[in-house]
């Protein structure tokens, strides 16, 4: 058998290359079944004019017409503005909270382990029952955060939150910023806690005071932990769905419509398959770039 | 090693045997799919778990398998299933939804079998909405005309009588809508409607308003009439009710009802649908049910019933069996009965349901009254883009609300925007 015509001998040096291969192939075809394909048949259904998708009916002719609409629609570019704009300020508000309280609980002091905890709730708590809970408190009859400000004499008649487009967005941030900070928050304990306690001791021999330190020893070994985080927090950001889909469903006026609200809205609301996903390839682009971007401007050990 | 090999075999053996056996009376057993909203309502999901006892005990062998799926993702759900062609047998969809999946050609032809059954649909109350291109492609399972519940200890320590007309309503909603407990925030309203959630929804609120007004979407042949003095009326009302918080803010329709039965809401304009949750509030005793303040009531037509296309002529056959015994005369009436709604056949005989329902004489009235000045939530010549349009004209009325623009002014823009929409 081991002489046989289709034996495969993955002893000889020449092959032994081949079992490596043979154990990724079926991770590979898993994931070309799974991202691949679906990527491919978006990709091509962003070229046809179809309403509801079916793989089982013939190709409808090529046409540019959907990305053509969708580059002349001003509620794209709507789209577009609304989700720059939640990715600059919930990707700013979370490193800095992140990285606060990193510093924070990275401290020694009582209760510490209680503290890490607290920080680390929110990311653990199922996006749905934050926004469930974040519903409540902005809710605008009932909710706490009218009853606070009220009490506090900030303001003298209620906020309807989510009819005016301001306050919805700030409220969309708001719960954003609240589940995701705790991710950097995480990232960022560990990188503080791979520095090494002798750079510190050595600044303070030379004289360095807290800030100092923060800016020459922190901040410098932190970076390659916050590039990779801030990566990771504005994609999540990106196709983050949910949060804003039950709080506000993109509204009102589209104050608080992304891409990804967007590209919903257009398959399942409206049954514009083709055009859907030309937004969704368009966003995927956009992904890629910022990512790229952002990796490129990265130290090399990231 | 001996004994562990033993047990191998006989176990297979075992198992063989099993299969044998077993094998047969699988293959015996066949599946309907069936999805549904409809599955933990009371009242109308035990009527459907009767029209699913009755189907299986007529056809032994047949299972239904009955699926709930929230209304919120109902319409995603339902394409993806068509879509990646495994869709249900039974076709439950919403009266604005279906017209879509009876586009793309996913809804069987019923004409066959309604001409063999002799299912005489004469006098079916919103039928004529099932016709897709000619043809009924489904039944209609619910045409309703909207009820006014109110709150009569609210009204009466106001010393208000209950509103017959738009300007008494207005009056009291005004009059009602307070604080009454001192924090600087009003608890009680006058009113409630949903202005939060799916366009749906909130076209079906403002029409409350814009049918008394005598405005229409769409006249009998589709052409857009949004421009008109009498839905420049109807805005301008609903303009006035929302912008001035007579009705709570922000809240989805199953929230306001809520509100409602606890006492929090004094006047509701609402479906036959109300009832069941007014009986599980805290103020069902101080509730009363009367004719609406407005005319013609809002009404129209909810939830049909179909049969998938693509599956085979025997399962189709089985489909129609379910559906024979939902629009047959005995579930028509135990319809009427435990939903406490207006069943579509004109042949349901409501004695028990008036019986169970005080006010189902009512039910039946403001559905006749709606069916009567043709109204219903879904305009004739936008059906296909129902969604975008209402869309639309969400977002339009909540422009006019948060900007504070001239009715007018929305009008013209909604006309040429429902236009643009209708010419896609």
């Amino acid at each position: 058998m081991a002489g046989g015509r289709f034996s495969l001998d993955l002893a000889r040096p020449s092959r032994q290359h081949w079992l490596g291969y043979i154990l990724l192939a079926p991770a590979v075809l898993l994931i070309a079944a799974i991202i691949i394909y679906p990527l491919f048949v978006s990709v091509d259904l962003s070229f046809q004019n179809v309403g509801i998708a079916r793989l089982d009916q013939p190709r409808r002719p090529f046409t540019t017409a959907n990305y053509e609409r969708l580059f002349t629609s001003p509620d794209f570019w709507n789209a577009c503005w609304v989700t720059l704009k939640l990715i600059v300020i919930v990707t700013s508000a979370c490193c800095l909270l992140g990285l606060g309280t990193a510093l924070l609980v990275n401290n020694r002091f009582k209760g510490r382990s209680l503290a890490r905890l607290f920080v680390a709730m929110p990311w653990a708590v199922p996006e749905v029952i934050a926004v469930v809970i974040f519903a409540w408190i902005f809710d605008s009859s009932f909710g706490l955060m009218n009853w606070i400000f009220l009490s506090l004499g900030f303001i003298d008649k209620t906020i309807n939150w989510f009819s005016d487009p301001t306050a919805a967005f700030a409220v969309v941030a708001t719960t954003m910023v609240w589940k995701g900070y705790p991710f950097v928050s995480i990232m960022c304990l560990a990188g503080l806690q791979s520095i090494p306690d002798d750079y510190y001791a050595a600044a303070r021999v030379d004289g360095a005071n807290a800030w100092q330190r923060l800016i020459h020893i922190t901040l410098p070994n932190l970076r390659p932990v916050l590039g990779v985080t801030t990566i990771l927090v504005m994609l999540w950001i990106f196709r983050d769905f949910s949060i804003i889909y039950v709080l506000t469903g993109g509204g009102p006026l589209k104050a608080t419509q992304t891409l990804s609200i967007m590209t919903y809205e257009q398959a399942f609301g409206f049954f514009r398959m083709g055009y859907a996903s030309a937004i969704g390839v368009v966003t995927l682009i956009i992904c890629v770039i910022a990512a790229k971007l952002m990796m490129s401007r990265a130290p090399e050990n990231l | 090693m001996r004994n562990s090999l033993k047990s191998w075999v006989l176990g297979g053996v075992a198992a063989l045997a099993l299969s044998t056996v077993a094998l047969p009376a699988l293959a015996q057993t066949k599946t309907l799919k069936f999805v549904s909203w409809q599955k933990d309502e009371r009242g109308v999901g035990d009527w459907w778990a009767s029209v699913i006892k009755e189907f299986e005990t007529k056809n032994p062998g047949v299972k239904v398998e009955w699926t709930k799926v929230e209304r919120g993702a109902y319409a995603d759900t339902m394409t993806t299933l068509f879509a990646g062609g495994k869709p249900p047998e039974i076709v439950h969809l919403a009266s604005f939804e279906f017209q879509k999946f009876a586009d793309q050609g996913w809804l069987e032809d019923l004409s066959p079998y309604i001409k063999s059954s002799g299912l005489n649909l004469d006098g079916w109350a919103g039928q004529s909405s099932c016709q897709w291109k000619g043809k009924p492609v489904c039944i209609m399972m619910l045409y309703f005309g909207n009820i006014f519940a109110y709150n009569e200890e609210m009204l009466k320590k106001e010393g208000i009588a209950p509103p017959t007309n738009w300007a008494e309503y207005v009056a009291a909603a005004r009059k009602l809508t307070k604080d009454t407990n001192g924090d600087g925030i009003p608890d009680q309203f006058g009113t409630g409607h949903e202005t939060k959630g799916g366009g749906g929804q909130y076209l079906s609120e403002l029409m409350n308003y814009t049918l008394d007004a005598g405005g229409r979407w769409t006249d009998n042949n589709g052409k857009v009439t949004i421009n008109t003095p009498q839905m420049i009326e109807g805005l301008a009302r609903w303009k006035e009710v929302v912008k001035n918080s007579l009705t709570p803010r922000d809240l989805t329709a199953g929230e306001t009802r809520q509100m409602f039965a606890d006492g929090r809401i004094a006047m509701k304009l609402d479906g036959p649908w109300l009832y069941p949750i007014i009986l599980r509030g805290k103020a069902k005793d101080q509730i009363k049910i009367a004719a609406p303040p407005f005319n013609p009531p809002l009404g129209g037509s909810s939830n049909i019933l179909g049969m998938a296309s693509e599956i085979p002529a025997d399962t189709k056959k089985l489909v129609w069996d379910f559906i024979a015994i939902a629009t047959s005369d005995k579930f028509q009436t135990d319809y009427a009965t435990l939903a406490a709604s207006t069943p579509p056949s004109p042949r349901a005989k409501t004695d028990g349901a008036k019986a169970a329902t005080p006010h189902f004489d009512l039910l039946v009235q403001t559905a006749q009254a709606a069916s009567k000045a043709g109204v219903d939530r879904i305009p004739k010549g936008l059906e296909i883009q129902y969604n975008e349009f209402a869309k639309m004209i969400m977002e339009e009325s909540q422009r006019m609300i948060i900007q504070d623009l001239d009715p007018k002014a929305v009008a013209a823009t909604m006309q040429a925007k429902a236009e643009a929409i209708q010419k896609q």
